[in-house]
């Protein structure tokens, strides 16, 4: 039996490239993912490696969770502890680290801002080790800087030649005097060398420090040295404040921090792999099905010569596992060659990355286990079919040409699609309060999953309605290719089913994007009561501009709306909103759930109702709020339901000084507002002029803000339509698949057609109508599910701000534009092939 | 059975061809399916061709109606030459002047009977002559089966909506191979007696290919093709006088093939089914 199972695949290898190809897209994502991962991590491991090179780190004591591995959010401590650790025993050097945000000005004139990769500027001990003098000199004095290799490349710059940076909040002209190298490739972030003085000076200005990197004398081991340190600081001050780790401890940690990004950045990409997989079987599934069809009168001579039902069953299965397995190892090699390309252009984008694509036993074996598994679970329900075939079939004359939908799988899909309907009309109508979102969750799981089963049934009334322009409008084409969709309603339903998955997830996230910039734009619109908002490229406008504002003609009030990440309230890590007295009169009007907001004094605070629903605060409750600055306690004055201010809780800027901690915050954006009767226009330009120095600030109006926010939101649709681009290059391998292999099994008909008079064009047409009609069948349906289920979603999250239903009505359009071009797409390569049939072959009979 | 009669430049005649040879492949395995072929068919003649199987009479229907070309010959349909049309050309010749009826899946099961029967009329876009219509329907008598689909009828149902098909759009020649090849005597009778009413009554000019020496004594005339080559005619046929034929080409055979053979004995159940 088994060799009649390969023979089967030799023969017909055509009939399983598609399957191939399937299983091949879905492993590449997952081999890709894998190795992906492990070049982010070498990467990352050899810019921890390089950087942090001493044997013993004294650092500040972990002050709120949420630290990133670049900025170190803890506390800080004199700068002077450095040299008690110096005087230790063992201790050849003690460099204590001051560093901190910086803006640098590339030969362009805009500033070197490389995809979000962090800019920081770093103060140049003379013991600095991590970092050598590659070319020039080191910077002296407040007018030079150094550049990492890399920066100095990315700014297009050279040693020599004078430029602009912004560091702490003051627009300096610098000169380029040296470049610095350092031992691994930088992942795109830009490092600045500065004078040591005036890095203390920008990021030390109260003599503190996050950390100290201290080497050991030779042959002292980092634990007897770490104990060495350990005992230097017991008794000085800042013994609370710190904690003392060898070089391995902190690398470890470090590696730990990179490990936890980078398993976000693989789930997501494994959520795509998944995607990919999960619509391939639908492709293998189809492929199976048709294959035992046509097969179906050699099963049942095998069954009349004596095989068992095991046996076909087997050598049906042994098939799928061949395709799966020929397909998980040629993806494999694409996942390599996939990950080789993103490399090319992440390096393109400015990010090196290191190392060789590594290809392990562990990425090959979980690569080939997956991609046979679900090759094998898409081929179960054909290979059954095929092991049911009776004997007595070998003598039927014809093979059946329709297929229906299966009562079983209607009836499931049936209450499934019922079962997830109501609970997402419980969800919705608030019969219920608790894990409202998590039910929704599931009634939408249950519901898309119901209608793929229910949709063998529902092919031919839809598709007849969708199909009824087409059969009146192009006779008598239409007509056939609506035969021939409808004839096969689960084939097609499978088939459709593949873009289906995908719209669907298109269609929520876009009503869902819709309506969060709706929701936003509404929030700014009715309650922004400002003339002009600054915001930076960097997440903080310089502070001296900010100083230097209300100097502009016209300008009658500056308010700056700041934040601090390092802050706990009553214990819990939670970032911090500052602003000035009357920001809740003068800028932004909020609607007020309980208390009054409008006199944010000190000593109070402002929370968002649905954070303070959820901790249980009430107006008049107590506060603790600490930082690296200190600790206050602040009394809630008011709960507020805005969409503009993302955080919990707003306090007011005095003790948002006290607790923050200075360089510890950023100024998020500045509300300005114009004396009455002044020209706006002059006001804006003169804002313009006063900001254009520090070449990271814009200036917007409130509708210009309303779309800045706007475009951010969609941003996060960016990362959707790549998974929509996914989906729809597998649904495109899927209706080529199903056309193929239908056209093959209509060889007579195709020639009888042609026989009776029907051109090459005609029956071109015929197959793309099919692959069309197939495309927006999916579509219409996953478009359904998709923008239904997320236009209940906003009933549910209201109180996270998402109040507004908005349906993106022509983007909608567009994907159903979409739907059309796929089919098209995908009917070119079958359409051709039909056209091309033989008459004389089709009609022959033997 | 006389020698074949060939016009001098095919007058009276709706498809004549002349020197007609078909070779499949090249070199050594070459097939000459048809070596040198002169024949014209009749307006409002039903013509049959007979012979043994591998004689050449499909590869003949084929190439008398576009549908493969020659290689060398030529080939003249309702006035047109057929060798000279390029694919559109055939395709609109067999649209519009070329009706057909094959052994078997003469229909697209998507279909309904009406629908099967008015396809080559919607492809050309051309309208129904209703008149015409309800003529060719009623002499098939499937009036009440029109809105069955092709599974719902039975075998001889469906070659009789095959060969209303073939006739509604008016075609100049009905070429059907073999049209009761896969039928019982019963339904065999019911096809071939409308195929020969369409010629007496509504005038069509008809070449049918068959094997059935019953179903070649419907014909006007009928054709005896061996190894690729005419060999004879009869005219005005009866059973008897084509199973004479018949035997006379077998013994000018060395070996007959073994489907002529399997074809005496089935005629012979034709015979004694008393038809006429
Ligand atoms: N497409 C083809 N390729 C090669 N040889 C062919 C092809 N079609 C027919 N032949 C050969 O041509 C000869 C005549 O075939 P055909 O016309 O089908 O015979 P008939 O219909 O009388 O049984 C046979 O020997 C057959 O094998
Ligand atoms: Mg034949």
């Amino acid at each position: 039996m088994s060799r009649v199972a390969l023979r089967g695949i030799r023969s017909h290898l055509g009939r399983f490239l598609l399957s191939i190809l399937a299983v091949l897209l879905g492993v590449a994502f997952v081999a890709g993912t894998f190795s992906l991962r492990e070049m982010m991590a070498d990467t990352f491991d050899s810019i921890v490696e390089a950087g942090t090179d001493a044997d013993v780190y004294v650092e500040g004591a972990e002050l709120a969770g949420g630290g990133t591995p670049m900025g170190g959010q803890q506390a800080r401590f004199p700068l002077e502890t450095a040299e008690t650790i110096a005087a230790a025993d063992g201790v050849a050097a003690a460099v204590p680290g001051v560093q901190g945000a910086i803006v640098l000005v590339g030969a362009d004139g805009t500033a070197v801002l490389n995809n979000g990769a962090p800019s920081f500027g770093l103060g140049l001990h003379p013991d600095e080790r991590a970092l050598w003098v590659a070319d020039g000199r080191a910077p002296s004095g407040p007018d030079e800087v150094a550049l990492e290799s890399a920066a100095l490349e990315r700014a297009g710059l050279a040693v020599g030649d004078t430029t602009k940076v912004v560091l702490a909040g003051e627009v300096r002209t610098v000169e380029v005097v040296g470049e610095l190298g350092f031992a691994a490739p930088m992942a795109g972030a830009i490092m600045v060398g500065l004078d040591w003085d005036t890095a203390l000076a920008a990021y030390a200005p109260d003599g503190l420090t996050t950390g100290v990197a201290v080497y050991a004398e030779d042959g002292v081991s980092e634990r007897a040295l770490a104990d060495a340190v350990e005992t230097a600081l017991a008794d000085g001050p800042a013994a609370a404040d710190v904690r003392v780790l060898t070089g391995d401890e902190m690398r470890a940690e470090m590696a730990e921090q990179w490990q936890s990004a980078l398993g976000f950045v693989s789930t997501f990409l494994l959520v795509f792999a998944g995607i990919a997989l999960f619509v391939g079987t639908f492709i293998i599934g189809n492929t199976f099905s048709m294959v035992v069809r046509q097969r179906q009168r050699e099963f049942a001579m095998l069954r009349a010569v004596g095989a068992s039902p095991t046996q076909v069953f087997a050598s049906v299965l042994a098939q799928a596992g061949v395709v799966g397995v020929l397909g998980s190892l040629l993806g494999v090699g694409a996942g390599v060659g996939l990950v080789e390309l993103l490399r090319g252009v992440f390096a393109g984008m400015g990010m090196e990355l290191a190392g060789d694509v590594p290809i392990d036993t562990f990425t090959v074996a979980v690569s080939v286990l997956v991609g046979t598994v679900v090759s094998l679970v898409a081929a179960l329900v054909p290979a059954r079919r095929a092991a049911l075939t009776a004997p007595v079939e070998a003598m039927r004359d014809e093979v059946a040409t329709h297929d229906r939908a299966s009562r079983v799988r209607t009836g499931v899909g049936a209450v499934l699609l019922a079962g997830g309907l109501l609970a997402v009309v419980v969800a919705t109508t608030g019969v219920v309060t608790e894990n409202r979102g998590a039910l929704l969750g599931a009634g939408a799981a249950a519901i898309l999953v119901g209608v793929l089963a229910l949709a063998p049934a529902i092919v031919p009334p839809v598709l007849g309605g969708l199909a009824a322009p087409v059969v009146a409008g192009v006779r008598p084409l239409g007509a056939l290719a609506r035969g021939n969709v409808t004839r096969h309603p689960k084939r097609t339903a499978t088939t459709a089913g593949a873009l289906m998955v995908g719209m669907a997830l298109v269609g929520a996230a876009s009503v869902l994007a819709a309506s969060a910039q709706a929701s936003v734009r509404d929030v700014v619109d009715n309650q922004a009561r400002t003339d002009l908002i600054l915001q930076s490229a960097t997440w903080d406008v310089p502070a001296a501009l900010v100083e230097d504002l209300p100097q502009v003609d016209g300008v009658a009030e500056v308010h700056a709306l700041r934040i601090a990440q390092a802050t706990r309230v009553d214990g819990e890590d939670l970032a911090l909103i500052g602003v000035p007295e009357g920001f809740f009169t003068e800028v932004l009007e909020v609607p007020v759930d309980a208390g009054d907001a409008t006199d944010l004094a000190p000593g109070q605070a402002v929370a968002q109702a649905s954070d303070a629903e959820e901790r249980g605060w009430a107006v008049g409750d107590e506060l603790t709020v600490e930082g690296i600055g200190g600790t206050t306690r602040v009394r809630l004055a008011a709960v507020i339901d805005s969409g503009v201010l993302g955080l919990p809780l707003v306090v007011e800027e005095s003790d948002f000084d006290a607790v923050a901690g200075p360089g510890a915050s950023v100024i998020d954006s500045v509300f300005v507002k114009a004396a009455p009767g002044a020209d706006l226009a002059d006001v804006r330009a003169g804002l313009a002029e006063l900001a254009e120095p520090y070449v990271v600030v814009s200036i917007m109006d409130a509708e210009e803000y309303g779309d800045a926010v706007a475009a951010q939101v969609n941003q996060v649709l960016v990362i959707l339509y790549a998974l929509l681009a996914l989906s729809i290059v597998i649904a495109v391998l899927g209706i080529v698949n199903t056309l193929a292999m239908s056209i093959a099994e209509r060889t007579r008909e195709i020639g009888l057609l042609r026989a009776v008079g029907l051109g090459r064009l005609q029956m071109a047409s015929i197959v793309t109508i099919e692959s069309v009609l197939t495309a927006v069948f999916g579509t219409v349906l996953g478009i359904g599910v998709g923008a239904g289920l997320a236009a209940t979603m906003t009933r549910v999250f209201a109180d996270e701000g998402l109040n507004r239903l908005a349906v993106p009505w022509a983007g909608l359009g567009v994907l159903l534009g979409l739907a059309v071009v796929v089919g098209v797409v995908a009917a070119l390569w079958p359409a051709a092939r039909a056209a091309r049939m033989n008459v004389l072959e089709a009609i022959a009979y033997e | 059975m006389r020698p074949v009669t060939v016009y001098p430049r095919g007058e009276g005649a709706i498809a004549s061809a002349r020197g007609l040879v078909k070779v499949y492949g090249s070199g050594e395995t070459a097939v000459r399916a048809l070596d040198g072929v002169d024949v014209d068919f009749a307006n409002g003649e039903l013509t049959a061709i007979m012979g043994p199987s591998g004689s050449g009479k499909s590869t003949l229907m084929h190439c008398m109606a576009g549908l493969d070309t020659v290689t060398s010959g030529t080939v003249v349909v309702d006035g047109e030459d057929v060798a000279r049309l390029g694919q559109r050309g055939l395709t609109r010749l067999r649209r519009e002047r070329l009706g057909f009826v094959f052994q078997a899946f003469n229909l697209i099961p998507t279909l309904t009977a009406e629908e099967n029967i008015t396809l080559p009329l919607d492809i050309a876009r051309r309208p129904v002559d209703r008149d015409w219509f309800d003529t060719v329907v009623d002499a098939v008598g499937l009036r009440d089966r029109l809105d069955h689909r092709p599974g719902e009828l039975s075998g001889g149902q469906q070659q009789r909506v095959a060969c209303a098909r073939a006739l509604v759009s008016r075609p100049a020649v009905v070429f059907a191979d073999e049209p009761t090849g896969n039928l019982d005597s019963r339904s065999s009778s019911e096809v071939l007696g409308f195929l020969r009413h369409s010629v007496d009554v509504l005038g069509q000019a008809v070449v049918m290919v068959t094997h059935d020496p019953t179903a070649a004594s419907y014909a006007h005339r009928v054709l005896f093709l061996a190894d690729g080559r005419l060999v004879g005619e009869i005219v005005d046929p009866t059973p008897e006088s084509v199973l004479d034929a018949l035997r006379e080409i077998g013994a000018g055979r060395r070996a007959p093939e073994p489907a002529l053979a399997g074809a005496a004995p089935a005629l012979v159940g034709g015979v004694a089914g008393g038809l006429r």
